[in-house]
């Protein structure tokens, strides 16, 4: 009886002690997003140049990067030299391309921003009232999706696309040697 | 100052008491408040605000959440019902988006774990209690022959002692 009782305190300390031990590796602002492996909802919005409309459907067939920024958003500035290189990357490729989602912004900040660091040249749609960011689930900026040629979301990354993500976490992805997840 | 007058000053203290505990606020009213309204606040206080941990998208002041609740107002205005905007929230942002979780699966540890603790821990201590108290019951009686013995010498000693 005595060493029973001691048996399941030892015990309960173990698994609150587990229980913590795993909470401390966790980032509380990385919450897996439950829209991986499920289909994108399409959008169709005003571009930010204001020439038109972009719709997601119209570039079924090619792996699509989505990535939500805003000019309000540090991180992005951070983010942006890679955008730029990424656009290269997607120039040299014909099953890859680049949509921006400008969203809670105005024009004039957002076109601005490009002015100043550097316009990557694809398309952007404008979100000012955040409803693709809500239909999307996002949280915060940056935040990218890989969406793949038949519509289906194939991973998340929340924050800043680093030089070497397409290689390392895309590109396996695109040859379809990877099933998928957040990075 | 006479008994009538007593009582006269006793009704009118009653009379500012009732008074007081029945007003309510102007501002408190909702009667002309628009019916789906009422509905958008219901959904709004049950949801997460995404990006402030723990504030209701109703309460909270950030943009996210004020833009959220335009779309809660737009889905009620279009007439969805709450369970149906309750989870097109919970599709996109996981079971976070619930201020409380859900009773279901490994929820169930947080709902009932605390109270499944409280209990153990409570049958411990009783157990323990009972068992401190038998052992100072022993300590406190001499039964074998050599504590009487002890006892005696003790007795004995302290008789002896130079006070």
């Amino acid at each position: 009886m005595k060493n029973s009782w001691k048996i399941i305190l030892l015990l309960s300390l173990v698994v609150i002690m587990a229980l913590f031990a795993g909470g401390l590796g966790n980032d509380p602002r990385d919450i897996p997003s439950p829209l991986v492996n499920k289909p994108a909802s399409d959008f169709t919005a005003p571009t930010l140049k204001g020439n038109g409309n972009i719709s997601l459907s119209d570039y079924k067939g090619k792996w699509v990067l989505v990535n939500f920024w805003g000019s309000w958003c540090i991180s992005c500035v951070a983010e942006h030299p890679y955008l730029l290189e990424l656009a290269r990357i997607a120039d040299k490729r014909d099953d890859f391309l680049i949509i921006g989602v400008d969203f809670r912004d105005t024009r004039e900040g957002a076109n601005r921003f490009l002015q100043r660091h550097g316009d990557p040249g694809y398309k952007h749609a404008f979100d000012p009232k955040q409803k693709i960011a809500i239909d999307w689930g996002v949280y915060g900026a940056p935040e990218s999706y890989l969406v793949d040629p038949t519509g289906m979301i194939r991973l998340k990354h929340t924050g800043p696309l680093y030089f070497g993500w397409f290689e390392k976490i895309a590109l396996p992805q695109i040859q379809g040697t990877n099933s998928g997840g957040k990075t | 100052m006479g008994k009538h007058d007593m009582r006269r000053y006793l009704n009118l203290i009653i009379l500012f008491a009732i008074l007081f505990l029945t007003a309510s606020p102007l501002s408190a009213t909702t009667k002309n408040e628009d019916p789906s309204e009422a509905l958008v606040r219901t959904i709004a206080k049950d949801l997460r605000c995404a990006v402030c941990q723990n504030q209701s998208i109703y309460e909270s002041n950030s943009d996210l959440a004020k833009d959220m609740l335009e779309v809660i107002r737009d889905k009620v205005n279009a007439g969805e019902s709450e369970a149906s905007i309750r989870d097109y929230f919970f599709q996109r942002y996981g079971d976070y988006i619930y201020l409380k979780p859900t009773k279901s699966g490994m929820n169930m540890l947080l709902w009932f774990g605390p109270a499944f603790g409280l209990i153990i821990g409570a049958l411990a201590l009783i157990t323990a209690f009972k068992k401190w108290k038998k052992n100072s019951i022993k300590t406190a009686t001499p039964t074998t022959d050599t504590d009487k013995k002890m006892q005696a010498r003790i007795d004995e000693e302290l008789k002896n002692i130079d006070v």
